[in-house]
């Protein structure tokens, strides 16, 4: 068989493989709600920027910064190993045929490429219709400007698997530092758009981030969407898009060739827990302590043992660079609603954390026992948030200081962001409780699971519906609180301030504590009754 | 803020058939020696049935897994739960451990309800799944260790039992090494250790024998045997015919969700009228249809 023929069977069973009669309700399912998002958020983000003066709506600056951040996440997921995901069954079936790496790796993209496409492009049609309708530029600007959007995405795919291959790279391995500081370098670049925020950025950053991949769909895109002439500059922003996509596409190809198998070898060493080394470090003690105190040092002794604590560095790294900048962009701070913005992102953090860690294919070995499994759950709720918080707490701070350091023009905002501080880490705290929650409710934790071909998309949606859900019902009540503290303290005035951020701090903390074993001992019960494990 | 949604989307994403006993094979590095029940763990309740399953169906939506199955197994008992693939092995040994619960019907272990007294009635089983996933980022020593912990050993037993086990299964070179680094064979060592560290009452085994060699094979049949003679009640799922006939002081055949037949190799023959030397190969094949 030729190549095209290799890709096109692999892309064609693969597609078998993955939709199914239940996977295309709930997909659509997923669009609907996409939809339903997305015009409601864009709607009120016109109606924001109006208010506050920040343009009529779109804006390449802020089109920019929501491309720079996709790029940012793919980059991200590159570099956790993710960017060319990998089942068994791949491994087992498709690495033993005669079939090129090449072309695995092009049928991979391809079928990436494709699920992102189906799950992008209605959202992102409608959201630049939305604009358009505002610019009153039409329907074909805005189909265009999405087809564009859509091949950005791809791009963001190729770049994130082309990171995944580079770091298994056997010249990686040998030249260490030298591989690390070209993907810090990576990193820091991909970060570029997003330090536009920040008043009084170099120019030189504009232009970095205007050649960028994400600045470039950006210009595109704008320009399409806001009716603005086309020109030779954006003619010349397609031509360097489409230059960076078969530059990638080159790199991945050959990157491909040499380390793909040993992705392949290292993504089955990594459904076996991701063991690395003999390097034990700490070990378990179990001798003379309580059964909970042992469950809580086994999850630490696993997480030091295996790539999350590398892959938790990573992350973090990222969310604070893109905290940081995003404080000391001034612009979007002016109301402690902004700043709630900022607290769902630090949760969503630690929520997808979450989810993996109940370890389903273990369980058999605890509901077996006597083990008790809602103090399961909580113990191992405890025994990993305290590390996933105290990443967090410097990047609250940082995100707070600056906050609080300039920003406070009243008794108001200040009791706001008093609230929002500790608020920051209790919505992390509550929103990683609804990624256990949605694990242990709906299935999905396996590494291996979500590479299987169904498998993938079905959490995919699922997560995205039943998570954001989940998690907002959980942390309304909380961003109620804070943004009610202005009403509350006009209600008793000035002169309580202290004690009025003192009783609804002790809400706060007092609702998060109840709400956590209330969702955790659900979490338990919910393992209680499964049977799939 | 669509990319803004997609960016959140992004943060949360096994033989060789081998008989005969253990005791008189050259294969076996030194005699099996398991410690008699201790003390903590005898019944207090009057002498019964370890195993007792009345009139047990189980449904996954309207597709019956079980029906209307019954069966006695007393103290010390080797029973092997013979049956084609998908008969419902697995499933009736997932309840008998407690990891499902049963649509009809009632399942007690020493004395205890499933149902009822769960807590009381697992503190009595140990279980080892036919593809145990273990923790392969712990060493063996802490995986038994924990294990042990979760299954209320005392800490000088339990400290006592690992090292004992590890001599009897020849893994005392690998006691501080990653799981996760074993093959797979020391791999099913160790959780079939973990089935037994609180020296359970009964032992529900799902295919212990996957994927061993032979060597392996034969010390764990004799383990199993050994079990037995201490008087371990267990519960073995095989498909490894001879196994069953040399070492089952009783067989169950279950087909379709339901046990077709039980009792020793003799009344099994009677039951497929085979003849009175028939190899249990034979009796099988006439008792679930395909006497091809």
């Amino acid at each position: 068989m030729n190549s095209w023929s290799n890709i096109t069977t692999l892309v064609r069973y693969w597609m078998k493989g993955r939709f199914t009669k239940v996977t295309a309700i709930w997909m659509v399912m997923g669009e609907v709600f996409s939809v339903a998002l997305v015009l409601f958020v864009g709607s009120t983000f016109l109606s924001f920027s109006s208010r506050f003066g920040l343009g009529n709506g779109l804006s390449y600056l802020g089109l920019t910064l929501l491309f720079g951040l996709f790029l940012v996440g793919l980059v991200q997921s590159g570099f956790n190993g993710s960017g060319l995901p990998m089942s068994a069954a791949d491994v087992d079936y498709v690495l033993t045929s005669p079939v090129n790496p090449r072309e695995v790796f092009a049928a991979k993209l391809l079928m990436n490429s494709f699920t992102t496409v189906l799950l992008s492009f209605p959202p992102i049609l409608t959201l630049y219709l939305r604009f358009a309708q505002t610019y009153g530029t039409g329907l074909a600007p805005a189909f265009f400007a999405g087809f564009v959007t859509l091949a950005f995405f791809v791009l963001c795919l190729l770049f994130s698997a082309d990171i995944t291959l580079s770091l298994n790279s056997r010249a990686g391995e040998r030249v260490g530092p030298l591989r690390n500081a070209v993907l810090a370098f990576v990193a820091a670049v991909s970060l570029a758009p997003v330090a536009l925020l920040i008043p009084g950025a170099p120019p030189e950053l504009a232009q970095i981030a205007a050649i960028l991949p994400s600045g470039l769909a950006a210009g595109i895109s704008y320009t399409l969407v806001s009716g603005a002439a086309i020109g030779l500059g954006t003619l010349l922003e397609l031509a360097l898009l489409t230059l960076w996509f078969f530059v990638l596409l080159g790199v991945g190809t050959r990157l491909s060739q040499r380390n793909f198998y040993e992705v392949l070898q290292i993504s089955d060493r990594d459904s076996e827990g991701g063991v690395k080394d003999a390097r034990l470090g700490r070990g378990l003690q179990t001798d003379g302590r309580p059964v909970w105190s042992v469950v809580r040092s086994k999850e630490r002794v696993l997480m030091s043992r295996t790539k999350e604590n590398r892959s938790l560095f990573v992350n973090a790294l990222f969310l604070a660079g893109f905290m940081v900048v995003y404080s000391l962009s001034g612009v979007f701070l002016s109301s402690p609603t902004s700043f709630l913005f900022l607290l769902f992102i630090i949760g969503s953090f630690g929520s997808g954390n979450a989810t993996r860690w109940l370890e389903k294919e273990r369980l058999w070995l605890i509901k077996t026992s006597a083990v008790d499994l809602r103090r399961y759950v909580r113990e191992v709720y405890r025994a990993r948030v305290t590390p996933l918080l105290l990443v967090l707490s410097p990047v609250a701070a940082g995100v707070g200081a600056p906050l609080l350091i300039e920003k406070v023009n009243g008794p108001a905002f200040l009791l706001s962001i008093g609230l929002s501080l500790p608020g920051a880490l209790e919505v992390a705290a509550l929103m990683m409780a609804g990624g256990m929650f949605f694990a242990a409710r709906y299935g999905q934790s396996s590494v291996d699971e979500t590479l299987t071909t169904q498998g993938q998309d079905m959490a995919d949606v699922r997560r995205f519906l039943y998570q954001t859900l989940i998690n907002l019902g959980l942390v309304a009540p909380l961003m109620m609180l804070v943004l009610s503290a202005g009403y509350v303290l006009a209600f008793v005035g000035v002169s309580g301030l202290l004690l009025t951020t003192l009783g609804l701090g002790v809400a706060a903390f007092v609702y998060s504590a109840v709400a956590l074993h209330l969702v955790l001992g659900s979490a338990g019960a919910s393992l209680q009754k499964r049977e799939d494990l | 803020m669509a990319l803004a949604t997609g960016f959140l989307l992004m943060m949360l994403r096994f033989g060789t058939c081998v008989s005969g006993s253990l005791m008189s094979d050259p294969y076996i590095p030194r005699r099996i020696q398991l410690p008699e029940r201790s003390a903590a763990s005898e019944v207090t309740r009057p002498s019964m049935n370890e195993i007792v399953i009345e009139h047990l169906s189980k449904s996954y939506g309207k597709v019956r897994a079980l029906s209307d199955v019954s069966l006695s197994v007393g103290p010390g008992e080797v029973v092997g739960l013979l049956g084609p693939n998908g008969a419902g092995k697995s499933t009736l040994m997932k309840i008998v451990v407690g990891i499902l619960r049963p649509t009809s019907g009632r399942v007690s272990v020493a004395g205890m309800d499933l149902v009822e007294e769960p807590d009381s009635a697992k503190r009595s089983v140990g279980y080892l799944p036919e593809n145990p996933s273990i923790y392969t980022g712990l060493t063996v020593r802490e995986f038994l260790s924990f294990v042990g912990k979760i299954r209320d050993v005392p800490d000088q037993v339990l400290k006592q039992r690992i090292s004992d086990s590890l001599s009897t299964f020849s893994l005392e070179d690998k006691t501080d090494a990653l799981v996760g680094t074993l093959s797979k064979g020391m791999k099913q060592k160790v959780a079939l250790i973990a089935a037994g560290i609180h020296d359970p009452k009964v032992l529900v085994l799902d295919e212990p024998l996957t994927a061993l060699d032979p060597r392996t094979q034969v010390f764990v049949n004799g383990w199993i045997a050994e079990r037995g003679r201490k008087g371990t009640t267990v519960l073995l799922s095989t498909h490894n015919l001879e196994i069953a006939q040399d070492h089952a002081t009783q067989m169950a055949i279950i087909d379709n969700g339901s046990i077709i037949a039980q009792g020793g190799l003799d009344s099994l023959r009677k039951m497929a009228e085979a003849r009175e030397d028939a190899r249990l190969e034979e009796v099988f094949l006439k008792l679930t249809g395909d006497d091809a």
